[in-house]
């Protein structure tokens, strides 16, 4: 949510339209448009209750990839299998009678060990090895999590029975659930925001288009991967355990290969290396699961065919078109010296362009 | 022991299936930097093909050659159509077959269900036979090794020997000089993605035999697959070669012997070359 950009960052592009110097306002009142809309949903419950819920769930993992394919270049193909890492790390000690609350301590802590073991092997690979990698430790995860039976409960899963209790908020009651969620998912938002605007943030763009240069800048580029990595990593534990206690039940096809895609897909769909790009893209495909598929039977062939058509023709993603879009209507000139998408090098993210990699000047619009 | 050498059969049986899907992968990569995520979809869809044909027509080996022919002509088309589109963008490409697993899948779904299908072998090659030692072993799973190997051997001949593999090896090496030779480098990389295509069919057609055909397995496959070139490294013949019979014995293993964690099998070597050799056991550079 970008309401506190300062001033100084308003693009100075001489003379501005009536659009552009209202411009700071658009993306407020576009949050607390959905926001609003968000809260209306999840407060009338239902069907429709439930699915923003789960699209709320899905994006904070989807903008893990988000952040880490945009920001990073490293693009995660094994996302949905760590949220499911991190819902079995609640329903397992929960299987044993572990409290709700220990149990999620306990989920964070497992998954935030396996984020750091697998971070070491992650920053060793780049590009396409390490779409590869993950996808090889996420189908790993799953074959544990259906394989496992003693532990996992094998393809029946495991059954949740109580959700924790936050002082006077019971998250048993599916509403008070729901705005749980939608507490954390702007924490999540928020927490990202700040986080890619930071130094930190910036060099890790700066990894991304050119490695070997912040290395001889002095830049530890390794270390700044590897934290990314777990960042990302735990944002999809948390989802998880968003999720786990949603739909009260965790089977391992839920960390299968195709809702791996599914996540990646949401992230770039929406739009590697924005930040909204990703919970546009888990809106969208939670439409097409779950309204699409009510009166479609064959809804994942068309979900491939329009995935296929925004890698072709819209690389950077649904959110990259809406920013285009805005950015033309406020009449602010692309900036020079950005990447096209020919121009990435081989081994480099090629869903990249010029919305993905912005000029701090232009941070608010692309946001 | 008898019980371990039948385990290292079936170990190897499935390191001769794991190396046809590899190989086809290895190759895409290694010539045209496409990393194919509907490899595994192209494995079923083959699967899927050689089991109608074979209620159709009535004869196994007629299904393993239909599968592998549609499945080439598939290829041709998707290079055609779709790939040379995204020429050089690697990551355009992968998520672009990333959204193919999930059409070929969902239509392979439409069409043959979602139940398990499984191919019968034809006569003899459902019997079993007695090896030196006393061991009875099943003729399939023989003929499978077998015909993996000739395979191998008939690709290694076609990549070293002939004038073709000439090309396909420049073309991993320099694709610019290549083309500065005159040679068309466009029909190369169409060839080499029908042959890719070509290998996972038939790999599809002969893993149908002792691996079920269902939604899924071709992400079980596609992971055997990429665990198998990351060990093997990526882009490398020989490397699939090595990393099918590593990840095929290992897996089937640890299948055998510990249920439960058969996965750690896969894990360990991906995590031990990943430290040691990230580029793969036999690959040049890390990709």
């Amino acid at each position: 949510m970008s309401t506190h950009a300062p001033e100084t960052r308003v693009a100075s592009t001489g003379q501005q339209s009536f659009l552009a110097r209202q411009q700071r306002w658009v993306p407020l009142l576009a949050a607390l448009a959905f926001l609003l809309i968000a809260s209306s949903y999840l407060y009338r419950g239902g069907f429709y209750g439930q699915l923003v819920t789960q699209m709320l769930i899905f994006a904070i993992a989807a903008m893990g990839v988000g952040f880490l394919g945009g920001y990073g270049g490293m693009v995660s193909l094994g996302q949905a299998s760590f949220l499911g890492l991190g819902a079995y790390g609640v329903a397992v000690p929960m299987a044993d009678g572990t409290g709700p609350w220990t149990a999620v301590a306990i989920s964070l802590v497992v998954t935030l060990a396996v984020a750091l073991v697998t971070g070491l092997l992650a920053v060793r690979v780049r590009g396409i090895s390490f779409v590869i990698m993950t996808l090889a430790l996420g189908q790993i995860l799953f074959g544990l999590a259906s394989s496992w039976v003693d532990l996992s409960g094998g393809d029946n899963g495991l059954i949740i029975p109580v959700a924790p209790v936050l002082g006077p908020l019971d998250l048993n009651d599916p509403t008070v659930l729901s705005f749980a969620v939608l507490v954390v998912f702007v924490l999540a938002a928020l927490a990202l925001r700040t986080f890619v605007a930071s130094p930190f943030g910036l060099a890790l763009r700066g990894i991304k288009s050119n490695e070997q240069r912040l290395k001889t800048l002095g830049y530890a580029t390794r270390l700044h991967l590897y934290i990314s990595w777990v960042i990302s990593v735990m944002f999809a534990g948390v989802a998880g355990i968003l999720f786990v206690f949603t739909n009260g039940l965790i089977t391992p096809t839920a960390l299968d290969f195709g809702h791996n895609g599914i996540v990646t897909l949401m992230a770039v769909i929406g739009g590697l290396g924005t930040l909204w790009g990703p919970t546009v893209g888990a809106i969208v495909i939670m439409l097409f699961q779950n309204y699409l598929s009510l009166y479609f039977e064959r809804w994942a062939t068309v979900m491939g065919i329009a995935f296929v058509a925004v890698v072709i023709f819209a690389p950077e993603g649904l959110w990259g078109l809406v920013t285009k879009f805005a950015r033309r209507l406020t009449r602010q000139k692309p900036q020079p010296g950005q990447l096209g998408i020919n121009e990435v090098p081989v081994g480099g993210s090629a869903a990249e362009t010029d919305t993905t990699m912005p000029d701090p000047t232009t941070e608010k619009v692309q946001q | 022991m008898n019980q371990f050498i039948v385990q290292t059969l079936n170990g190897l049986t499935l390191a001769g299936i794991m190396f046809l899907v590899s190989s086809g992968f290895t190759l895409v990569f290694g010539v045209m930097r496409i990393t194919n995520l509907a490899h595994g979809a192209i494995y079923l869809l083959g699967g899927y093909i050689a089991y109608s044909t074979i209620q159709l027509v009535g004869n196994f080996f007629v299904g393993v050659i239909v599968a592998g022919v549609a499945m080439a002509l598939l290829g041709i088309v998707l290079e055609r159509t779709l790939i040379k589109r995204m020429r050089g963008q690697v990551m355009a490409e992968l998520l672009a077959t990333l959204g193919l697993v999930y059409v070929m899948n969902d239509l392979a779904l439409a069409i043959w269900g979602g139940d398990p299908l499984s191919l019968r072998l034809p006569g003899v090659l459902r019997e079993s036979s007695t090896l030196p030692g006393g061991i009875v072993y099943p003729n399939g799973r023989l003929f499978i090794l077998v015909l993996a190997v000739a395979i191998g051997l008939a690709l290694y001949f076609l990549l070293r020997r002939t004038r073709v593999g000439a090309i396909v090896r420049a073309g991993v090496d320099n694709k610019a000089m290549v083309s500065a030779m005159g040679i068309n480098v466009r029909l190369v990389f169409t060839m080499v993605f029908a042959l890719g295509a070509l290998l996972a069919g038939v790999g599809g057609a002969l893993g149908g035999t002792v691996l079920s055909l269902a939604p899924n397995a071709d992400a079980e496959i596609l992971t055997f697959a990429l665990v198998v070139v990351i060990v093997g490294g990526l882009g490398s013949f020989e490397g699939a070669v090595l990393g099918s019979l590593i990840v095929g014995l290992l897996s089937n293993y640890g299948q055998a012997y510990f249920p439960a964690l058969a996965y750690f099998a896969l894990f360990a070597p991906l995590v031990l070359v990943l430290l040691v050799r990230p580029q793969g056991l036999l690959g040049r550079t890390a990709a």
